[in-house]
């Protein structure tokens, strides 16, 4: 999660990464049940839609490097979109390695199967001519469209069922952020005069943290800045990282007014 | 540890008098700049499964499934296919005296021929093919023995193969043209076939043994050393594969386009199944015009030149005439996939509402506690 105004005002959203919600057992047998099964549609349904197959100008596409390539694409078009399904935040930076990637891989196999890198390298390039003879086959676009869709069906069914009978905190957050729609945070305007930087800084919190010393100071003279205890997220509260400015000035902001 | 952390009167940005060397030069400061990227304020589209984003999704995805589903099973229907095996198996299949008599030495070829019955007149183009089962051109080393370098027409490569090709690399001290055991276990059965027409009398029917190896590997991955002219010279010092009968500048001396290395056959064997069970263009038969088919239906006789064994590793041939649609060959799998994908698409969209409907009121009263 991120420095926007949700983060801190609704710090139970670190509370499954510290009940390990997140990496378990449990969560890595759903993973490796989730990869046997993908491994098994990447693999059967090629070799089902190739099986004595040919071109549609009746020469072969049943050889092993049309099929080697066919497999490998449904792979990387099925990774290439569960990354997808797992990205929440599209920046433009998330759009161009998402996009880019699928492209570069396609960039990559015409490159590899050209011609030219045939005749310079012949036995590291033995796959010329794989990639347009295969990818020019409505036959192979559909076999891709259909291992990329069985794979990420149960993926998604399963996410949406669970956000329906079991959300977990982000989840109701997520929809409720959506519900109110609020527009994204201004940043704030620096404070003339800033506290330093040299917090200790870490926003996890797995460690007991200073609550102690900051509910009870030892003894607070004035021009001595302390964080204060607010509400119940005291044992963590401000000793965020640099970066997270945002956090930082709004409990300054609430330390000079006192 | 308290107490270096604590010291109001620093100036922002500055680092402690400890961590500075000197102190009196100016400390580069490592705060990051106050910019969207640096700050990870950049505008970003947040996308979440609402039931209004999933539900919807599914019936498409279902709507569109189904449609394309039963026009590519109805294609697949649509395409004529009609298969021989010629094995020579059983006792009393026309083949079975070539199958049991095969030897290495035979010097005459053993010829066989195979009656049968077309039901369907054969439209538009047909492709005459020749189908192997239990043949394994996926095995790995059987898929490395080969020499690309010397298929491509490299002079070096042509008198020194590559080692890849042990142990179809010399022959007997000379080397092998072309080498490795892909090559040498080219399929060099000769299939022929006869039209019986209403009189009784045999027509033959016109294959046509060019176009059947993709372009690309008949004019870039495939050429003879020295041009297409003089192969016999070209090929001189080198010996033919051991199991051949002619060497390879002799595959097709009536065509100098389809003779050495460039020879489609000899093309067409070289590019390796994937599956053990396969099928490989051997002939086109062209279509004559809009009004007759191309094969009408009748008797028809196939001839074989029986010179491929196949009996030793529990193989069989068989040759299968074809036509061919948009999506390939006769292949029902895609369209029943799709009819079956988009069904289940489509239930599990119905199945989805009802627990969006059931389990959203729920959701919305059910808030974050603060």
């Amino acid at each position: 999660v991120d420095c926007q105004s949700e983060s801190f005002r609704y710090p139970q959203l670190y509370s499954p990464g510290q009940q390990n919600l997140y990496f378990n057992k449990k969560v890595f047998v759903r993973c490796m049940m989730h990869s046997w099964y993908s491994s098994l549609i990447l693999f059967f349904i090629p070799w089902a839609a190739m099986h004595d197959t040919v071109r549609d100008d009746g020469k072969d596409i049943a050889d092993y490097q049309s099929f080697a390539l066919l497999a490998q694409t449904c792979l990387l078009v099925v990774v290439s979109v569960q990354l997808c399904l797992d990205t929440y935040y599209w920046t433009a930076v998330n759009q161009f390695f998402m996009w880019g990637s699928l492209a570069a891989y396609f960039a990559v196999s015409f490159t590899m199967y050209s011609n030219g890198m045939f005749l310079i390298f012949t036995s590291a390039f033995p796959f010329v001519g794989v990639a347009r003879n295969s990818l020019n086959q409505p036959n192979v676009w559909l076999t891709i469209f259909l291992a990329s869709l069985l794979c990420l069906l149960p993926v998604v069914a399963f996410r949406f069922i669970l956000i329906q009978l079991r959300p977990t905190i982000n989840d109701k957050l997520r929809h409720k952020v959506q519900m109110e729609a609020l527009p994204a945070p201004a940043p704030r305007r620096p404070p003339p005069r800033r506290i330093s930087t040299r917090r200790s800084g870490y926003a996890f919190s797995h460690a007991q943290g200073y609550g102690n010393l900051v509910t009870s100071p030892p003894g607070w003279s004035p021009g001595q800045t302390f964080t204060l205890k607010l509400s119940q997220y005291s044992n963590w509260w401000c000793f965020l990282a640099d970066e997270c400015r945002c956090h930082c000035e709004s409990v300054h902001m609430n330390i000079y007014r006192i | 540890m308290m107490a270096s952390s604590y010291n109001a009167k620093e100036e922002d940005g500055h680092h402690s008098g400890a961590t500075s060397h000197g102190g009196a030069g100016a400390v580069k400061s490592k705060k990051p700049d106050n910019t969207a990227f640096k700050q990870q304020r950049l505008p970003a589209w947040q996308p979440i499964l609402t039931a209004g984003t999933v539900l919807p999704a599914f019936f498409v995805i279902g709507l569109i499934f189904i449609p394309i589903g039963i026009g590519l099973y109805v294609t697949s229907n649509n395409i004529k296919e009609f298969e021989v095996d010629y094995t020579g198996v059983d006792v009393d299949s026309p083949c079975y005296t070539c199958a049991m008599n095969f030897s290495w030495n035979n010097t005459l070829p053993c010829t066989c021929s195979v009656d049968f019955t077309l039901e369907q007149p054969f439209e538009s183009n047909v492709f005459m093919y020749y189908g192997l089962s239990n043949f394994y051109q996926n095995h790995r080393r059987y898929v490395k023995s080969r020499d690309d370098s010397q298929l491509n027409g490299d002079r070096s490569a042509l008198t020194n193969p590559s080692k890849e090709c042990e142990p179809y690399r010399t022959s007997e001290g000379v080397p092998i043209a072309p080498c490795g055991a892909i090559a040498n276990s080219l399929f060099n059965d000769t299939l022929d076939l006869f039209h019986i027409d209403s009189n009784g009398s045999r027509n033959a029917i016109n294959l046509v043994k060019k176009g059947i190896a993709w372009w690309t590997d008949k004019h870039v991955k495939f050429r003879n050393p020295g041009g297409n002219s003089n192969i016999t010279l070209a090929f001189q010092g080198t010996a033919k594969p051991v199991n051949w009968r002619k060497p390879v500048f002799e595959l097709d001396p009536s065509d100098p386009e389809n003779n050495g290395f460039i020879n489609e056959d000899f093309i067409v064997w070289m590019r390796t199944a994937a599956l053990p069970t396969f099928r490989k263009l051997y002939r086109i038969i062209q279509k004559k015009s809009s009004t007759t088919p191309t094969l009408p239906s009748g008797k028809y006789t196939l001839e074989i030149t029986y010179n491929y064994p196949v009996l030793s590793f529990d193989g069989r041939k068989r040759m299968i005439l074809s036509t061919i649609s948009w999506m390939g060959g006769k292949n029902p799998f895609l369209g029943i996939a799709y009819i079956t994908v988009g069904s289940i698409c489509f239930f599990l969209g119905v199945v989805l509402l009802i627990i969006h409907h059931k389990y959203d009121t729920r959701n919305n009263s059910a808030d974050i506690p603060n």
